[in-house]
C-alpha cells in the first residue's frame, strides 16, 4: 500500500497538515451562483463591551467608598438601605450576577495554579476591592455592594436570635467551604461556589430546578434567621471577616461614649454586637488559661489529622473531575461502554483519547488531589484549633460594639443609638 | 389609630401578595412538570408517526397529521416558554411586594415592644456549648472524611497494576520458554523429518511428546483449509477451496451473507482459521486487531496493541495511503500475530488474550511499514526492510523471543514474505531492491539472490510450478529457479506496483495499476492475454481451482477462467473502494473494504 | 495605667496583622497581575470539538439555550438535498413540516437558482439542539455549526454547559475575540 508518485505524497503530507477535519468536511465545493446572489452576512453580535466591564469595577469602588463614608461619617442606615437595593438591582439583576467578588476567589485560585489561565484585570479588582476596603474600613462590601448579601437583607422580616454557641460552631463551616472551592479552583475541576450559588438564578431568571428551590429556601429563612448564606456558607465571606477583624477602622454603634442602655442589644439580626464583659467570665476563663494552652498545643495535631482524613479521601473528592469520574466510571463498570445511551462514555469512545490517556490524567489529578487535600485539611484543622482556642480568649470590654469580624456594616444598630454626637 | 390602620393595610397586602406568589409557584411548578414529562419538541408519537411515513411515503393523510401535530408541539413549546418567563417576572413583582408590606408590618408592630430580659444561657455556658460543638463538628467532618476514604477504592490503581500485571506474567514465560528454544536448536535434524513427513504425507504431525505444554502446529492439509496469511496458505495466493460464489452484488445485495462496519480502518486483509476471521485497525492513537465469527459478522473480541515497551509515544510519521496498519496478520490455529507500523508486534490467543508483544525498533519508512506476516510452526517471519538496512527478523511464535535476525543486501521495500516448499524444505521468498532472494527459515542463511528489482517494491513474489517470481514497475519481471538461483525467463512488458504476481494451472497473472489484468506462460514468460479493467489494482489476484479473482480498487471483482484465452466469468459490483487482498474459506469470499467487511456466499 | 498599656499593645499587634495582611494581599495581587490580561474571557463553542450531543439546548441557564446554530454561508455547498434540514428518509425535498429535522422550523429554506437552495437560521426560533449540526457534519460540508450567541450569553463564571459537554467544546476564549465562526477556521487553514 503505497507507491503514488512522489509529488502526490508531497501534496498528501501537506495538506495532512491541515487539519483534518475541514478536509473530511468539504464534501462539496462552494457554488458559483449566475443569478447575482450574494452570501448573506452572519450576524455574531459582540460580547458586553470591556468599558462596561471597567464602568462595573469603577462603579463597584464607589459603591464601597461611599458606603464606608455612609458607615463612618454619615452614619446613616436609610441611605446604607437605599445604596443596596440599587446595588442588587444593579450588580444582580442587571448585570446577572457574573462576576461577582465571591466568586472571583475561584478566578484568582486558578490564574494562580494554572500557568496558561490568564485572569482579567477586572476579575483581580472584584476580588481585591472589598478586601482592601474591609481592611480599612470593614465588611462594607457586605453591607451594600454584595447582591448576594442584599437580597438577604431586604428580606428580613422577623429574625431569631440564633444561640451563640450555634453561631459560632455553624461559623466553621465558611472556611471548609472555603478550602474545598479553593481545592477545587486549584486542581481545575469545577468553581463549586458559582456551580451552587443559591441567588444568581434569581438574577438571570433562570437556573436549574433544584438551585431555584435552594435558593427560594434561603430567601425563606432568611425572613426568620437573617442572612444565612453569608453568616453559614459564604466563603468569601471567611476572608472578610479575617481582614475585617483587623481593620483600622470600624463601625461603631456609638458615635460618641456609650451609655450602656442596652436600646441596641437585639438590633442586630445577626448576632454580631458584643456586650460588655461580665466581670465573672474573665474570672472563669482565666481560671482555664491551662485548657487555652492545652488546646493551642494540639492545634498541629488537628491539623495533622484532618491533613490525614482529608488525604486519604482524595479520592472521594477529586470523582468530582470529570476526567476522574470517566476512568472510574469504565474501569469499575466496563459495561457502560455498551450502553449507547451514554453521551460521555460514547463520546469519549468516539474521540481520538485512549484509555491509557484518560487514566493516566485521572491519575495525575488524583495526585493533585493527594497534595491539595493534606492543604485543605490542614487549613481547616488550624481553623478548628483557632476556633476552639477563641472560646478562651475574652477581652475586657465596657461598652457595647460590633464584632468586627461578624458585623456586615448594615448600620441597623446606628438608628437604635440614643446618643447625639 | 393610623398606625393600625397601616398595620392592617400592610396585612392585607401581605396576604394578598403571599397568595399570589404561592398560586404563581404552583403554576410554574405544574408547568415545569409538564416539561420534564412530555417535552413537546422530542415527542415519541411525532417520531412515530414520522417513521410510519417513511414506510408509506405517500400517504397523504398521515402527513398533514404530522404537519398539525408539529404545529401544536411548536406552540406548546414557545406557549410554556412564554408562561416561564411570565410567571418568573409575576412570581418576583409579588415577592417584591409581600416582603415590602411584610417588613412595613413588622417594623410597625415591633415599635411596640420592649427590650428583653437577658433570659440566655451566660456567655460562658455557651462558650463552652460551642467549644464542645465545634469539637464534634470537626469529629464528625474527620468521619465522613475517612468514610468517604473508606467506602472508596481508588481502581486508577488497581486498573495500572492490572495492565503491568498483564504484562509481568509474559517476561516469566519468555524465561521459560527461552530453554524451550535452546533444546530446540539442540536437535534440528528431528525438526526438519518432521517437516518432509508433513510435506511428504499431508498429515497433520503428531504433538511433540517431550514438551506437552507447547502447543501443536498445523500441518500443511491443515494450513490449506484456512487462509492464514496475506494471500492465503503460504501467502502464495493460491486457495485451495471449490464452490465458491461466482456472482455477487454489494448494492443490491445478492449473495451479500453479512456487512458490518470495519471498527477502525486499516489496509490490512484479513485472514481467517477456522471459524475466526482477523483483521487489523490503525490511526495514530491506537492499534486494534478484531476478531470476526466469520459466519455470522459477530465481533468476537478486540485486542489493543498498547503499552509496549519500546513503542514509541507518537506513532512515526505515514501517508495516508499506507497509514500504521498497512501488514496484515498471520495466524497459526493457536495464535494471531499483528504487526503494525510503529514497529510493535503483539501475539494474541484465539481468545483474544495477549500471548507476548514486543517492539521490534520504530521502521524509518516514509509510507509506513506494509510488510505482512507469514509463520511455519514456531517461527514467525518478519520482512523489516526499511530506509537504514534491509532487515528479515525471525521470532519464535511462543515467547517472541528472536530466533534469527539478519541484515541483507537490500534497500527497503512493502513486499511480503511468502513460504516455498522446495525439496522437501521451506524457503522463505523475500523481495527487496535490488534482490529476490530465498532464505533458509532455520537459520536466516541466504540460499539464492537474484539482483533484478528497482524503484519502490511493493508486489510481493509469487511461487509455482517449481519457480519463484517476482515482479515489479520501473524494474523487471523474472521467474527464478529456487534451487540453483538461475533466472529462468525474464520479461518487462507487464509489471505490477502494488498488486502482486499469482501463479495458477501453468499461468502467470498480473494486475497492473494502468487497469490492465494481463496473463502470460508461466513456464516460458509468452503473453497469452491481456484485459482492460474499469479501475486500477491495488488488491492482488487469488487463483481458486481453475478460476481467477481479482479486484480493482473501486470495490469490481473480475473472475477469469486460468485459459490461455481471456474468459471473463463475471464482473461482481461491492459498491465501495477494495485495497485489500479477499479471504477465502469454504464456499466463501471475505472483502475488506474501505469501510465495511463483507461476506459473500451462495 | 496597667490597661492603658495592655491596649497599646493590642492596637500594635493588630496594626502590624493589619500590614502583613496588606502584603500578603499585594502579593495575591501582584502574582495574578503578572498573568493578567486585558481582555475579558467570555465562552465558546469550538465547533470542530463539537459532538453535537444536544446539551447546550438543555444545560444553559437560560431557556432557551445562549446557543444557537449560526450558518458559515461561504462553507455551505447550498444543496438541494440538505443534510441539515431534511430528516433522513424525508418523503420530499420540501419545505413541509414531515420533512424538516428542525424541531421549532427555525431554518428557512429558499430557492437561490437551479440546483442552489440558501438556508437560513432564524435565531428566535433557535433552541440551540445541534440536530442540523449534526446532519450537516454527517452528509455534508459541516457549514451549520453551533456558537454561543454573546448579545444572549450572561457568560457565567462556570458556565453551565461547559461543564456538562462530553467533548470538551466550550471554552474560554477572549473577549476580542468571541466567536469560532468555522469559515474564518479553514481560512487561518490555509
Amino acid at each position: 500500500m503505497k507507491l503514488i508518485p512522489l509529488i502526490t505524497v508531497i501534496l498528501l503530507i501537506y495538506t495532512a497538515a491541515l487539519p483534518e477535519d475541514v478536509l473530511a468536511q468539504q464534501r462539496f465545493p462552494a457554488p458559483e451562483f449566475e443569478s447575482g446572489y450574494e452570501l448573506p452576512d452572519v450576524v455574531t453580535p459582540e460580547p458586553r463591551a470591556l468599558a462596561n466591564e471597567y464602568a462595573d469595577v469603577f462603579l463597584l469602588a464607589s459603591f464601597l467608598l461611599f458606603t464606608s463614608w455612609l458607615v463612618i461619617k454619615k452614619r446613616s442606615r436609610k441611605w446604607i438601605l437605599w445604596l443596596s437595593v440599587f446595588a442588587l438591582l444593579y450588580f444582580g439583576f442587571i448585570r446577572n450576577g457574573c462576576i461577582c467578588s465571591v466568586g472571583s476567589l475561584q478566578n484568582m485560585t486558578l490564574s494562580l495554579s494554572d500557568p496558561v489561565y490568564a485572569v482579567s484585570y477586572t476579575v483581580i479588582a472584584f476580588f481585591m476591592l472589598p478586601l482592601i476596603f474591609s481592611l480599612a474600613y470593614g465588611r462594607v462590601f457586605c453591607a451594600s455592594a454584595c447582591p448576594l448579601g442584599v437580597i438577604q437583607d431586604l428580606v428580613i422580616i422577623r429574625p431569631a436570635k440564633v444561640p451563640l454557641w450555634v453561631q459560632k460552631s455553624l461559623g466553621m463551616f465558611p472556611f471548609v467551604y472555603l478550602a474545598l472551592a479553593i481545592l477545587y479552583a486549584a486542581t481545575g475541576t469545577d468553581f463549586i461556589i458559582c456551580r451552587y450559588d443559591p441567588f444568581v438564578g434569581i438574577f438571570r431568571m433562570g437556573a436549574e430546578f433544584h438551585l431555584v428551590i435552594l435558593g427560594i429556601s434561603f430567601l425563606l429563612i432568611g425572613m426568620f434567621v437573617g442572612r444565612p448564606y453569608c453568616r453559614f456558607v459564604c466563603p468569601y465571606g471567611a476572608l472578610l471577616k479575617v481582614t475585617s477583624l483587623f481593620s483600622k477602622r470600624h463601625l461603631s454603634i456609638t458615635p460618641a461614649q456609650c451609655i450602656k442602655c442596652r436600646l441596641c442589644e437585639d438590633s442586630c439580626p445577626f448576632g454580631a454586637i458584643e456586650k460588655p464583659t461580665p466581670d465573672k467570665l474573665v474570672s472563669k476563663i482565666k481560671q482555664r488559661s491551662g485548657r487555652f494552652m492545652l488546646y493551642a498545643a494540639v492545634i498541629p495535631l488537628l491539623m495533622l489529622a484532618f491533613g490525614l482524613a482529608f488525604s486519604s479521601s482524595h479520592i472521594f473528592l477529586a470523582r468530582a473531575h470529570p476526567d476522574v469520574y470517566l476512568a472510574h466510571l469504565l474501569i469499575n463498570e466496563p459495561e457502560v461502554m455498551q450502553d449507547t445511551e451514554n453521551l460521555d462514555v460514547q463520546t469519549f469512545l468516539g474521540s481520538d483519547r485512549t484509555m491509557e490517556e484518560l487514566v493516566d490524567s485521572a491519575a495525575s489529578i488524583q495526585a493533585t488531589f493527594r497534595t491539595g487535600t493534606w492543604l485543605a485539611g490542614a487549613f481547616i484543622g488550624l481553623v478548628a484549633g483557632l476556633f476552639i482556642i477563641s472560646q478562651y480568649i475574652v477581652r475586657r470590654r465596657t461598652v457595647f460594639e460590633p464584632n468586627r469580624g461578624d458585623c456586615y456594616s448594615c448600620g441597623r444598630c446606628m438608628e437604635y443609638c440614643p446618643v447625639e454626637k | 389609630m393610623d398606625i393600625n390602620n397601616n398595620i392592617k393595610i400592610a396585612k392585607r397586602t401581605a396576604v394578598v401578595a403571599g397568595t399570589f406568589c404561592l398560586f404563581i409557584s404552583l403554576l410554574l411548578l405544574l408547568n415545569f412538570i409538564q416539561m420534564k414529562s412530555a417535552d413537546p419538541l422530542e415527542s415519541e408519537v411525532l417520531e412515530t408517526l414520522v417513521q410510519r411515513l417513511s414506510m408509506e411515503p405517500g400517504n397523504e393523510q398521515l402527513k398533514e397529521e404530522i404537519r398539525q401535530f408539529d404545529l401544536m408541539a411548536r406552540k406548546a413549546y414557545f406557549t410554556s416558554l412564554w408562561q416561564v418567563r411570565t410567571g418568573g417576572y409575576l412570581l418576583l413583582f409579588a415577592a417584591v411586594i409581600l416582603v415590602t408590606s411584610l417588613r412595613i408590618y413588622h417594623s410597625l408592630i415591633s415599635k411596640i415592644e420592649k427590650p428583653e430580659q437577658d433570659e440566655e444561657p451566660d456567655d460562658f455556658t455557651a462558650r463552652t456549648l460551642a467549644r464542645r460543638w465545634i469539637l464534634s463538628g470537626t469529629a464528625i467532618l474527620i468521619f465522613l472524611a475517612l468514610l468517604a476514604a473508606f467506602t472508596l477504592t481508588d481502581p486508577i490503581e488497581a486498573y495500572i497494576a492490572s495492565v503491568e500485571d498483564t504484562e509481568e506474567p509474559e517476561s516469566e514465560v519468555e524465561r521459560i520458554e527461552i530453554t524451550d528454544a535452546e533444546t530446540r536448536t539442540e536437535e534440528p535434524e528431528e525438526e526438519e523429518v518432521v517437516v518432509v513427513e508433513e510435506i511428504a504425507e499431508h498429515t497433520t504431525p503428531e504433538p511433540v511428546a517431550e514438551e506437552p505444554e507447547v502447543p501443536s502446529f498445523p500441518g500443511e492439509s491443515t494450513i490449506k483449509e484456512n487462509h492464514n496469511a496475506l494471500r492465503g496458505p503460504f501467502g502464495k495466493g493460491i486457495v485451495y477451496h471449490n464452490d465458491l460464489p461466482t456472482e455477487w452484488n454489494g448494492e443490491s445485495g445478492q449473495n451479500i451473507l453479512w456487512k458490518v462496519p470495519v471498527p477502525l480502518h486499516a489496509f490490512s486483509s484479513p485472514v481467517i482459521w477456522d471459524n475466526k476471521l482477523f483483521i487489523t485497525g490503525a490511526d495514530e492513537n491506537q492499534r486494534k486487531v478484531f476478531c470476526f465469527d466469520r459466519h455470522t459478522g459477530d465481533l468476537l473480541w478486540e485486542a489493543t496493541a498498547d503499552n509496549i515497551a519500546g513503542s514509541p509515544d507518537t506513532p512515526p510519521r505515514t501517508t495516508p495511503d499506507t497509514g500504521l496498519g498497512a501488514p496484515s496478520s498471520t495466524t497459526d490455529g493457536n495464535a494471531v500475530y499483528s504487526i503494525f507500523g510503529t514497529g510493535d508486534i503483539i501475539a494474541l490467543d484465539m481468545e483474544g488474550n495477549r500471548i507476548w508483544a514486543k517492539n521490534l525498533g520504530v521502521p524509518d519508512n516514509h509510507y509506513g511499514h506494509s510488510s505482512s506476516l507469514i509463520s511455519h510452526e514456531e517461527k514467525l517471519f518478519v520482512q523489516y526492510d526499511d530506509l537504514n538496512r534491509g532487515r528479515i527478523v525471525c521470532l519464535n511464535v511462543l515467547t517472541g523471543e528472536i530466533i534469527w535476525d539478519i541484515t541483507r543486501d537490500s534497500g527497503i521495500s512493502w513486499a511480503s514474505p511468502i513460504l516455498a516448499g522446495v525439496n522437501g524444505n521451506y524457503q522463505l521468498i523475500v523481495k527487496g531492491n535490488p534482490i529476490v532472494a530465498g532464505y533458509d527459515i532455520e537459520t536466516g542463511r541466504e540460499l539464492w539472490t537474484v539482483s533484478a528489482m528497482a524503484g519502490e517494491v511493493g508486489p510481493s513474489p509469487a511461487f509455482g510450478g517449481g519457480l519463484v517470481y517476482a515482479a515489479n514497475e520501473y524494474a523487471a519481471m523474472v521467474a527464478v529457479n529456487p534451487v540453483s538461483g538461475e533466472v529462468v525467463w525474464e520479461d518487462n512488458y507487464y509489471l505490477p506496483e502494488v498488486s502482486s504476481p499469482v501463479y495458477g494451472n501453468g499461468y502467470l497473472f498480473i494486475a497492473t495499476t494502468y487497469a490492465v489484468v494481463a496473463c502470460m506462460d508461466a513456464e516460458t514468460g509468452e503473453h497469452h492475454w491481456e484485459f482492460d479493467t474499469e479501475d486500477i489494482f491495488y488488491s492482488s489476484p487469488v487463483v481458486a481451482g481453475n478460476l481467477l479473482f481479482v479486484t480493482d480498487i473501486s470495490g469490481n471483482t473480475y473472475i477469469f477462467e486460468t485459459d490461455s484465452e481471456p474468459n471473463l466469468i463475471a464482473k461482481n459490483i461491492l459498491g465501495e473502494q477494495v485495497y485489500t487482498t479477499p479471504a477465502f474459506a469454504a464456499g466463501r469470499i471475505y472483502i475488506r473494504g474501505e469501510e465495511n467487511l463483507y461476506c459473500i456466499g451462495n | 495605667m496597667e490597661r492603658k498599656k495592655t491596649k497599646s499593645r493590642r492596637e500594635f499587634l493588630v496594626s502590624s496583622v493589619r500590614f502583613g495582611m496588606v502584603l500578603a494581599l499585594g502579593g495575591v495581587g501582584g502574582l495574578a497581575l503578572k498573568s493578567a490580561t486585558k481582555d475579558q474571557w467570555v465562552w465558546q463553542i469550538d465547533p470542530f470539538k463539537c459532538s453535537w450531543c444536544g446539551r447546550c439546548a438543555t444545560h444553559c441557564v437560560l431557556n432557551p439555550s445562549a446557543v444557537k446554530c449560526v450558518h458559515a454561508y461561504e462553507l455551505c455547498g447550498y444543496c438541494d438535498l440538505c443534510g441539515g434540514y431534511l430528516i433522513p428518509g424525508h418523503s420530499d425535498r420540501s419545505t413541509a413540516a414531515e420533512n424538516q429535522l428542525c424541531p421549532t422550523a427555525a431554518i428557512e429554506r429558499k430557492f437561490i437558482e437551479e440546483p442552489y437552495y440558501e438556508y437560513k437560521i432564524n435565531e428566535d426560533l433557535c433552541i440551540g439542539c445541534a440536530k442540523c449540526a449534526e446532519g450537516c457534519s454527517a452528509f455534508g460540508n459541516g457549514s451549520l455549526h453551533l456558537q454561543i450567541m454573546h448579545h444572549i450569553c450572561v457568560n457565567c463564571n462556570e458556565c453551565a454547559i461547559a461543564r456538562v459537554c462530553p467533548s470538551d467544546a466550550i471554552i474560554r476564549v477572549r473577549g476580542s475575540e468571541p466567536y469560532l465562526m468555522k469559515g474564518d477556521f479553514t481560512a487561518d487553514g490555509e
